[in-house]
């Protein structure tokens, strides 16, 4: 019985919270505790309602003036509701789920999206967009993030690999938007099979799967400090300097500038070539 | 003479699979020449062989000196310290190849000195309960400190940190292999010189005193020599626990109490252990590697349950 309870308690709690309170037609207090939503929300032409974000929020420089209310990895519930919100945004995770129940007993509404793949920022901007008033400019950018999607995958031009820390040496895989933004570029992410968004991975294999070029998110144009230690100069990439600095406003993190992302990407490994 | 020639077969097998297995397909008649085997896999594996080694003499000594089963090189608050280096450097921009790992042994060390201190409070004589205590007590507090200072401080910095918290060998290059090759044969020798009075002491601290042991400069020696072993291990690979813990306990197991056999026989039996335990780390989840820690466990503590059953089983 207790168990059921439980179940029924899981299942309540897993659905898309913005039904069970009332969402006031038009949300004008927003707090946003993801850099995706935030951006999102500017883009959609909602920036004025933001009253809140996290510090990692960064994009656009706009939403720099918006006060923060902490790192959103734990949100802080009391801190948030400070801002006496209309409606929150959250990230879809577990630890997210019970911060929404909580927002949730002090009677702020709240919505939890999903922001891990191209696809999923399409849907979080249609919904941002009803939820907000700005219907037909979520619509439209929903609408050119999909259109992305569904063109077809140009040729491979270059076997890519996103290095993301060295020490343990962690990888891009299959799971990232960044392996989609790559696809969509015409790269061939080398550890694809890979299912989540990211995994450790020895060196050792990296010089196996041999990429033509490494990834790096960074807004710095030097190459990275372990380019210069040998046992990561047995990569080839590494020892024939074949870096791309990914800067952080297009692709630190999946975003309605993704055809930007995919355009730059695609414009830096053809220069490459 | 069977069993050293065993243990030795052991550590030949784990150097030669470990050089030989890996994610990478490097053919056996390219092993020599291959980039791989020579900037990757060797360093890796002798760095094993080091840190694993360190690790059970370490744990051999440090059991003997506290004469407490539980005790682990890790127990003595040296991991919370080297994590609390590691992180603070992170914390505080510290740069340079090798800020890390100097402040992850400045840490350990820091640390030691304060279980050391604490150990003391009741006079002048090291109290082994007193320093089991005081480790645990400064482990907890430097743990809290780095949770604090993790939590606080911008997230990404800190993926540094993974190794310190984790533990691991993927930081293996020529250069850790030189540093460590160069530093640990001080503390080794001055433990095996500390041989013959850890067999005394075991019988107690009185009895040895009687014996003719010189018991209060001896724990102190000993004491300083484990950290400092420990420092250097916890400093290249991060904490990797179990080694120190399980491998004494299976040297004991087969070799007797007697140190001049145990800890020779615990530095090539943690040697072995943690080379197996990495390769099985770099090869079962190809692409993806474990992290070495888990593997230890997982392939330590059925290990140490056979022997328990094998040597124990008819006497008890």
């Amino acid at each position: 019985m207790r168990r059921l309870l439980f179940a029924l308690l899981l299942a309540v709690a897993c659905r898309p919270t913005a039904d069970r309170l009332s969402v006031p037609a038009t949300a004008h207090r927003i707090v946003s505790l993801a850099p995706s939503s935030t951006e999102l929300l500017f883009a959609i032409g909602a920036g004025e309602q933001v009253v809140g974000r996290t510090t990692w929020c960064r994009y656009p420089a706009a939403a720099l003036r918006v006060p923060a209310v902490g790192d959103g990895l734990n949100p802080n519930v009391e801190a948030i509701a400070a801002r006496q919100p209309d409606l929150v945004v959250l990230y879809r995770s577990q630890m997210n789920e019970t911060a929404a129940q909580q927002l949730a007993r002090l009677g702020i509404p709240t919505v939890t999206l999903a922001q891990d793949r191209l696809e999923d920022i399409a849907h979080a901007a249609r919904e941002l967009g009803r939820l907000t008033g700005h219907q037909p400019a979520g619509d439209s950018i929903g609408a050119a993030i999909e259109t992305l999607l569904r063109a077809p995958t140009p040729a491979t031009i270059a076997r890519v690999t996103f290095v993301v820390w060295d020490n343990p040496p962690m990888v891009i895989g299959g799971g990232s938007y960044l392996d989609q933004l790559a696809t969509l570029a015409g790269a061939r992410n080398v550890f694809h099979d890979i299912a989540g968004a990211s995994a450790t991975v020895s060196i050792e294999t990296i010089i196996a799967r041999n990429p033509d070029v490494i990834l790096v998110l960074s807004d710095s144009t030097a190459p990275p400090a372990y380019s210069a230690r040998r046992e990561w100069r047995a990569i080839r990439a590494v020892r024939e300097g074949h870096f791309i600095m990914l800067p952080g406003d297009l692709f630190g993190r999946p975003s309605p500038s993704a055809p930007a992302a995919v355009a730059a990407l695609r414009h830096a490994l053809e220069v490459r070539k | 003479m069977r069993r050293w020639l065993g243990l030795a077969g052991l550590v030949a097998l784990a150097l030669v699979s470990a050089v030989v297995l890996g994610p990478a397909h490097v053919a056996l008649g390219d092993l020599t020449s291959s980039e791989i085997v020579r900037s990757l896999r060797v360093p890796r594996a002798l760095l094993a062989l080091l840190v694993g080694g360190s690790l059970g003499v370490a744990g051999a000594s440090l059991q003997a000196l506290v004469r407490n089963p539980l005790a682990d090189p890790f127990l003595l608050g040296l991991s919370g310290g080297a994590g609390l280096g590691a992180v603070l450097a992170i914390a505080l921009h510290v740069a340079g190849p090798w800020a890390l790992p100097l402040a992850a042994f400045v840490g350990a060390l820091g640390a030691m000195a304060l279980v050391y201190r604490l150990g003391l409070v009741g006079g002048a004589q090291l109290d082994p309960r007193v320093l089991l205590l005081a480790g645990v007590a400064v482990g907890a507090f430097t743990g809290a400190i780095t949770t604090a200072i993790v939590s606080l401080a911008e997230a990404a910095d800190l993926r540094n940190a993974f190794l310190w918290l984790w533990g691991g060998l993927s930081g293996a290059s020529w250069d850790t292999v030189l540093v460590i090759a160069v530093y640990i044969p001080v503390p080794l020798v001055v433990l095996y010189a500390a041989a013959r009075p850890l067999d005394l002491l075991a019988l107690g601290e009185e009895p040895a005193t009687h014996l003719g042991a010189d018991v209060e400069p001896l724990k102190r020696r000993v004491y300083i020599a484990a950290s400092m072993l420990t420092a250097a291990a916890v400093a290249v690979s991060g904490v990797i626990g179990f080694v120190g813990l399980i491998v004494p306990h299976i040297t004991r197991l087969v070799w007797g109490h007697h140190h001049r056999a145990l800890l020779p026989a615990a530095f090539l039996g943690g040697g072995a252990l943690l080379l197996f335990a990495d390769t099985v780390a770099r090869v079962s989840v190809a692409p993806r590697e474990l992290p070495v820690g888990i593997v230890t466990a997982l392939v330590g503590v059925p290990l140490f349950a056979v022997l328990l059953r094998r040597w124990m089983g008819p006497r008890g």
